[in-house]
């Protein structure tokens, strides 16, 4: 059984540590939410769902198109950036970006909350 | 060369996914995803975006059909996928009457949202405890024969031939609604 504080503590660290970082979720492959931490007057449940089916089109795009397996989707538009991180079989990371994040930051955090679910996870 | 778009829809497990298989001719594109919510004491895997596949209907005519996922919590994808629909089938697990209420949300859903038309398929008929048609239609709000009733068929989506034929019912709805908006 996963243990939620200690992901809801994860995030919450995730989410603190960068000003840009504006919000960010777990969630299970098939969409529901494990854990996040949110902006206010984001409906979770919409968000898990959401990320689930945008990783799993990005995964069978992918696939499809010969990129092989698919380690992240990310998603730019004019206020910020939506990265979903895939963290094995049983989880997948959102991460919502203010658009002043530099890139190079923002991606070695990924990285490392990304280890850090990944030994939760797997 | 005509493409005409169609839609599957309707609750969880009503056998969207295999009715796509079913009548496709490429691949399909699936999204199925390992259930962790009630699904799972369903079926293992449930759909998290769309199915999507194709056919030649005839020498002029190509069919994308494409499926919806059954959760609420996937609505967004719903609305995505009618937005360009042609016309839209929605299925109806007759062996488990507590989707029937969500087949009512998913056909209020559509419907303020296009005028495509559509036709209703029970599935799962053959399986222990499923409810009669006529139940059904009462149950979904059709128990009076008027005009505005969609058809209801009854669709094995297992089977190729009974899927085949839920297809050309609803490619003939299509035509008819062109036909009558001329
Ligand atoms: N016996 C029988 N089995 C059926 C029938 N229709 C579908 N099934 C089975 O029921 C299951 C339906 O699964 P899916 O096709 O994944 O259902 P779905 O509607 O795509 O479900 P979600 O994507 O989770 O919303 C499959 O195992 C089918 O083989 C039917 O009419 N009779
Ligand atoms: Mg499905």
């Amino acid at each position: 059984m996963i243990n939620s504080e200690k992901l809801g503590h994860i995030l919450q660290n995730f989410v603190a540590g960068l000003s840009e970082i504006q919000g960010a979720a777990i969630v299970t492959p098939d969409g529901l939410s494990l854990s996040s931490a949110l902006p206010p007057g984001m409906d979770e449940e919409r968000v898990a769902a959401m990320s689930a089916a945008m990783l799993s089109l990005g995964e069978r795009i992918g696939s499809e198109l010969s990129r092989g397996s698919i380690e992240r989707v990310l998603i730019e538009g004019e206020q910020g950036y939506s990265i979903l991180m895939d963290c094995g079989q049983d989880a997948l990371l959102l991460v919502l970006a203010h658009k002043s994040a530099k890139q190079g930051i923002l991606q070695l955090e990924i990285k490392r909350i990304v280890a850090e679910l990944k030994l939760i996870f797997n | 060369m005509e493409v005409l778009r169609l839609v599957v829809t309707g609750p969880v497990g009503a056998g969207k996914s295999t009715f796509v298989r079913s009548i496709s001719e490429i691949q399909v594109v699936d999204t199925d995803r390992q259930a962790t919510d009630e699904t799972a004491q369903l079926k293992q895997k449930t759909t998290v975006a769309l199915d999507f596949g194709r056919l030649k209907f005839n020498k002029d005519m190509v069919l994308h059909i494409y499926g919806t996922p059954g959760q609420t919590r996937f609505d967004f994808m719903w609305d995505l996928l009618i937005h360009k629909a042609d016309a839209y089938i929605l299925l109806v697990p007759a062996d488990r009457p507590a989707e029937l209420r969500n087949a009512r949300v998913i056909s209020n859903f559509m419907q303020q949202r296009t005028k495509a038309p559509m036709i209703v398929g029970f599935t799962h008929m053959d399986c222990p405890g499923a409810w009669g048609a006529k139940d059904m239609a009462i149950a979904l709000g059709y128990g009076r024969v008027d005009i505005k009733r969609p058809p209801i068929i009854r669709v094995d989506p297992t089977n190729k031939s009974s899927v085949a034929q839920a297809t050309i019912k609803l490619v003939e709805q299509f035509s008819q609604n062109l036909m009558l908006k001329r």
